[in-house]
């Protein structure tokens, strides 16, 4: 199969997960969209690896995973207090500091 | 940034002077400098415990720099013209690849005087503020304020190269800055400040633009290393960086058009107006020009230019003195058109350098007397300002009247004072120049003897118009005391005149030019003394010989000027002066108006498109994301765009 | 990175350079150690081991770094090489000099950190809902919160990689672990914990959202050289003309991750929230050690990697680096709270940093490392100061509450002043300096429009500096208005330390300077 679909399917799911941080408006789906948006890149990373032949993209997409569990610790904890604070996950609730 | 200049080519020997290292008595230049700097970090920062003693630790920290300055200028005079500058070099501020700049001060023939000028100036000023702001709360601040003044305008003159001048430069823009607000309770305080500072940035990118095309061109700002690389740059680079000085020196000097600072600067406390705004900063400009000799001997264009601004500031401010009641406005106004006068003379080349420092320190003698005089004034008038509300002070203070009167016989330009040497030598410079340079400059003769006549009229002669409960008194001896030193300045300054001195003496570095006279001295002189004596004579006539309203007569500005006319008992003379008063009005309504609005207009502008960027900032993340995701695909386009 | 060979079953040892990489793992250490404090030391004193240990383990880092910077001057260009960790981190000039910078100010914020007289910046236990009993429960017990220590020490840790990062691989995780401990920061405020966590989920949102671009462009370098590593991507760019599409929009979104950190226009919308959010210990050590390591980065990036492309990065850059000034000056002008007004002036400066950055030379290189210098310690200072004005609810950061503050307090609202003055580039402060250098830098490269837009921009910027300063000075006091707490020892030394910096690269850069320009070499 062409690895060119693999790269234009990542491509799609950068752009999906883009418009979800854009546009939905409960914080932990904001948050996995930016998941998605790394999944993607990892997507890519593979594919690349894949097309070049070598192993450092693969590696690389190993690596993406732990930061992004790393990320995944330290969201989760602000929202859950912005959740517990406000009573509520919606990232159009916080909009105290303006202007 | 400084380079021991004995290693100066020696073609350009014949026209720079050489630059001994310092030594002796020029090592301690920069004690002039440091010692009103001391005296205002100790008076800013001393707090409440200085209040006692500040304001002596002030004058003393003055009276040091003078007496540096003064023991300097006598070693100069001991030695051999061409002998007579010495270059201090503190330290490489910055040395990097082609960036070099050090800090170093240059004594030469054309600072001293200005040293001499400022120190000694300000020092009376310093004593008479000891008397005059007796009863401020805030004495000590004010007199940590006019020692940084002192420090930064010293440093201004002092600097070997134009960025150390550019420093002096800012520094005594903001203690002016600092000086004019300093009286808070003034309501105009505010715009006044803002404008001063709006125009005064004007022309500082005026300095920064012209110093930024030295780098380019030249590769230093060090002045003996410009000056000596002027002659090698094209035409063209040299008339911009001429012009580019020359906005600096407009705006620091209140030149047309960027003057109308000047007249709200009198917000300040009087003694301010007197060094600052007339003795020493507003004559910065004048001091730019005329360092820069060698830039503008090389520009036909720009010394034109400058000359031009000069004849038109000269009769502007002449004019608006005219219509000026406010007795420390016409002062001011007076101050616009004497600089005016200096700078025609800056204008004119090797002619009229020598001939601008020289009209510059007698102005700055019979105009800060002047100043000083109507604070004495204003002391016993309970602070009003209004001439209308004055009249026949003389008796009341004698001491005061005679000081003004012999500062005013001085401006005015009558033999032998101080004034009438030094303008008469710029209006025969200019006539020797160019015909209608000259005219202006008689013009304005003319009219000056006119307003001066009539602000001395009007507060010292005529009938009586004081608020009731105003008792006018003199002044206590320490503000009274400086008053007669500086009247001595107005009287006896034309001396300098005396075996061509102060033409020697800077010719050094400002160099000098025999006149080709047009015609001949004395029927110059004699018509310049018939121009004065008519205008002394329409004042007389028309305020001491007729009343003077108490009440400037209401009216708009335009269209009330012929009906409710501020000479409306001199019908007869009005359709004479009918032109002239609306040009008058019609300058004082364009610096009202006019400029306001340009510097309101230009600040709401900037406010508005900030306060509409502002609004983009609502407080969503999700539209923080949009314009980062916009941001990225603009980036990404751009990136894209450029290989196309 | 590691590369498999396919007959081969065993990985080779990596050669790791102990040495050469010794102030990263001690400040790792220190974190470690800090979390290790955290658990097993009883409360009371935790405060004073953790102090004692982050200072150690800073200093020891940065005596380190001096040493090393003393080795590299000695046989300066002679040994240009010096990649540690398998090629994976660059040693050279500029990283020691940003290493250096960031675990100075890393010192600074510790100090600034440790205030405790002022009642504390930090919630007790950031776990308690705000307004609740338990808060006030942890409130009345005096807690204090310590694992903040652990957590600036991680992030120092990362900032510390990412200007030295050879792989963009590396440069991601730094990104993370130099982030990730911030968010948590941000959200820490003892006063106003709504704004405090409002401000840590932009920031955390927002930033996530930014790191997937830059590794989404990582990626997309990658199809295109085959490797991350930045020596190989510039030998792909100056070797081949082909599939440009990859390098181009690639090198555009990782630079969206960058810009991002420096709070550069367009994607800067965190920048002011974050900082007035935060609390302000904090946002002093963010705004000056964040954007040091983020230029170093971009300064790797683009020099060593995309160095040949530049040409293709030019324009771009031009651009941001010409509305950063532009917006961030205008903006500031209506700004009405202290900590917006110093941020938005922030994004400003990040302009100013960036005409140094498209010099792409030597001397933009040196001009650049100079301006981070000088820029963070004012910026750190100027925050401190802001933390001590105060009244009985907290920091009082509106600007109508600072009329008149220097007539209470003249020597703190004075060196205020002379910070502000430093901002808006007044000579005899660094600030005229940096600016100087970055724009004569600019100038050599050809950049006279950009340092046109700077020149207006500062002019601008003066405006408001000088507002403040009027404000500060010559209006009247406001009645019961705030007033400049004393603080503890440590805040005054690290508002002193930022002072005397301010001052001393202003009448002295020389130095400096000088070691700015030797340190300007880069490993390509």
């Amino acid at each position: 199969m062409n690895p060119a679909n693999y790269l234009y399917l990542s491509a799609l799911l950068f752009t999906i997960g883009a418009a979800g941080v854009l546009m939905r408006r409960n914080a932990i789906i904001v948050f996995m969209c930016v998941e998605l948006m790394l999944n993607a890149a990892n997507l890519t990373f593979v594919t690349f690896a894949r097309q070049h032949g070598n192993l450092e993209g693969q590696i690389i997409a190993l690596f993406v995973m732990v930061v992004a569990a790393a990320e995944v610790v330290v969201g989760l904890a602000i929202i859950v207090t912005m959740q517990r604070t406000r009573r509520s996950a919606s990232v159009d609730d916080a909009h105290l500091l303006k202007y | 940034m400084m380079i021991p200049t004995s290693e100066a080519p020696a073609g350009a020997a014949e026209q720079l002077q050489n630059i001994g290292e310092a030594t002796g008595v020029f090592n301690l230049t920069w004690l002039m400098i440091a010692l009103p700097l001391f005296g205002a970090l100790v008076l800013l920062c001393g707090g409440k415990r200085t209040d006692s003693w500040g304001h002596i630790l002030g004058c003393l920290t003055v009276l040091g720099s003078f007496l540096i300055g003064a023991i300097q200028f006598l070693t100069l005079l001991g030695k051999d013209a061409d002998e007579r500058a010495y270059n201090q070099h503190l330290y490489d501020w910055l040395d990097s690849g082609n960036l070099q700049l050090g800090v170093g001060f240059q004594v030469d023939q054309l600072s001293i005087c200005f040293v001499l000028l400022i120190t000694f100036v300000g020092f009376l000023i310093h004593l008479y503020s000891v008397e005059y702001m007796a009863h401020d709360l805030r004495r000590r601040r004010f007199f940590g304020y006019l020692n940084l003044f002192i420090s930064a305008m010293l440093l201004l003159v002092l600097a070997d190269s134009y960025l150390l001048l550019f420093v002096g430069w800012e520094g005594v823009g903001l203690a002016s800055y600092l000086l004019i607000g300093f009286w808070q309770h003034v309501p105009d305080y505010a715009t006044a400040a803002k404008k001063a500072f709006v125009m005064n940035r004007v022309g500082d990118i005026g300095l920064l633009v012209a110093m930024f095309f030295m780098f380019d061109q030249f590769g230093s700002l060090a002045f003996d290393e410009v000056f000596e690389a002027v002659p090698g740059a094209s035409d063209g680079w040299v008339t911009a960086i001429g012009l580019m000085l020359l906005l600096g020196a407009v705006g620091k000097s209140a030149q047309f058009p960027l003057q109308a600072w000047l007249l709200d600067a009198m917000a300040g406390p009087t003694p301010v107006s007197a060094l600052i705004h007339a003795a020493t900063m507003v004559t910065a400009g004048v001091y730019l020009i005329v360092r820069s000799a060698p830039i503008y001997n090389l520009s036909d264009t720009a010394q034109l230019v400058v000359a031009i601004v000069g004849a038109i500031t000269l009769v502007i401010g002449a004019l608006i003195g005219t219509a000026k009641d406010d007795i420390k406005k016409a002062l001011a106004a007076s101050t616009m058109s004497q600089i005016g006068y200096m700078v025609l003379a800056a204008g004119l080349g090797p002619a009229g350098y020598a001939f601008a420092i020289f009209h510059l320190l007698t102005h700055g003698f019979f105009k800060a007397g002047l100043f000083l005089s109507a604070g004495s004034v204003m002391h016993g008038m309970h602070d009003d300002t209004d001439m209308r509300r004055y009249g026949a002070l003389r008796a009341a203070m004698p001491i005061t009247y005679a000081c003004f009167g012999l500062g005013f016989l001085a401006i005015i330009g009558i033999p032998p004072f101080a004034g009438f040497w030094s303008k008469d030598k710029i209006i025969e410079a200019a006539f020797n120049d160019n015909i209608a340079l000259g005219l202006c400059a008689l013009i304005g003769a003319g009219i000056t003897a006119f307003y001066m006549s009539r602000v001395m009229i009007m507060t010292f002669f005529s009938d009586k118009r004081w608020d009731s409960g105003v008792h006018p008194h003199e002044s206590p001896k320490l503000m009274t005391l400086p008053l007669i030193v500086l009247a001595g300045g107005a009287v006896l300054g034309g001396g300098l005149l005396i075996n061509d001195g102060i033409v020697t003496w800077l010719e050094p570095v400002v160099g000098h030019e025999e006149a080709h006279h047009r015609m001949p001295v004395w029927a110059l002189t004699a018509l310049t003394l018939f121009v004065i004596v008519v205008g002394v004579a329409a004042a007389l006539k028309m305020y001491q010989f007729s009343p003077v309203a108490r009440t400037q007569p209401q009216g708009g500005v335009l269209v009330h000027a012929a009906r409710h006319d501020l000479y409306q008992d001199t019908v007869n003379e009005a359709v004479l002066m009918r032109p002239g008063q609306w040009a008058t009005r019609f300058l004082v309504w364009l610096d009202h108006r006019g400029l306001d609005n340009l510097v309101n207009g230009l600040a709401a502008l900037l406010g508005g498109t900030a306060g509409r960027l502002r609004r983009v900032q609502a407080g969503f993340v999700r539209s923080y994301a949009l314009t980062m995701f916009g941001g990225a695909a603009l980036t990404v386009l751009a990136v894209l765009v450029v290989r196309l | 990175m590691i590369r498999l060979a396919a007959s081969e079953t065993l990985i080779p040892a990596p050669n790791i350079e102990y040495y050469e990489l010794s102030p990263i793992l001690i400040v790792f250490g220190v974190g470690v150690l800090a979390v290790l404090v955290e658990a097993f030391l009883p409360r009371a004193h935790r405060l004073h081991a953790q102090l004692a240990l982050c200072l150690t383990g800073l200093v020891a880092a940065f005596v380190v770094v001096c040493t090393l910077t003393d080795e590299a001057q000695e046989n300066a260009r002679a040994v240009p090489q010096k990649v540690a960790a398998e090629g994976a981190v660059a040693i050279d000039g500029m990283t020691l000099f940003l290493q250096g910078t960031i675990l100075l100010l890393g010192v600074v914020a510790v100090l600034l950190l440790a205030e405790r007289r002022l009642g504390g910046e930090f919630a007790a236990s950031a776990a308690t809902v705000p307004g609740s009993a338990a808060e006030k429960e942890t409130t009345r017990l005096g807690w204090v919160q310590t694992e903040i220590y652990p957590l600036l020490m991680f992030s120092i840790g990362g900032m510390l990689i990412f200007p030295a990062a050879n792989d963009l691989l590396l440069m991601f995780v730094a990104l993370e672990v130099l982030s990730l401990p911030l968010y948590l920061l941000c959200g820490l405020a003892r006063r106003r914990r709504l704004l405090s966590q409002e401000a840590a989920l932009k920031y955390f949102l927002l930033g996530a959202f930014s790191s997937a671009f830059f590794l989404y462009g990582i990626a997309l370098l990658y199809g295109y050289a085959g490797s991350v590593r930045l020596s190989d991507i510039n030998a792909a760019v100056s070797g081949s003309e082909d599939n440009d599409a990859l390098l181009l929009i690639g090198m555009a979104l990782l630079a969206v991750g960058l810009l991002f950190k420096v709070g550069a226009v367009p994607f800067h919308a965190w920048t002011p929230d974050v900082y007035q959010g935060a609390p302000t210990p904090v946002t002093a050590f963010m705004a000056a050690a964040t954007k040091v390591a983020a230029f170093g980065a971009l300064l790797r990036v683009f020099y060593v990697g995309l160095g040949g492309a530049k040409w293709d990065w030019h324009p771009m850059f031009w651009g941001v680096a010409m509305v950063t000034m532009l917006f961030g000056s205008l903006v500031a002008l209506v700004q009405t709270d202290v900590k917006r007004m110093l941020a938005y002036s922030s994004i400003a400066h990040a302009g100013f940093i960036l005409v140094g950055l498209v010099a792409t030379n030597a001397e933009g290189l040196s001009a650049t490392m100079f301006y981070l210098l000088a820029y963070g310690f004012s910026t750190i200072a100027a925050f401190a100061i802001i933390s001590l004005v105060r009244d009985g609810s907290g920091e009082a950061t509106h600007l109508s509450q600072w009329a008149g503050l220097g007539r209470r307090s003249p020597v703190v609202a004075g060196m205020f002043a002379l910070l502000l003055l430093a901002f808006a580039g007044i000579p005899l402060t660094s600030g005229f300096t940096a600016k100087f250098a970055v724009f004569s830098a600019s100038a050599s490269a050809g950049g006279t429009p950009l340092i046109v837009v700077g020149v207006l921009s500062s002019t601008v910027a003066a405006f408001f500096y000088i507002r403040v300063i009027v404000l500060m000075f010559f209006s009247a006091p406001v009645t019961d208005g705030p007033r400049v707490a004393v603080p503890s020892l440590t805040t005054a030394l690290a508002v002193w330390i930022g002072v005397a910096v301010t001052v001393f690269l202003g009448v002295l850069p020389q130095p400096v300077l000088d070691l700015a320009d030797n340190a300007s070499f880069l490993i390509s």
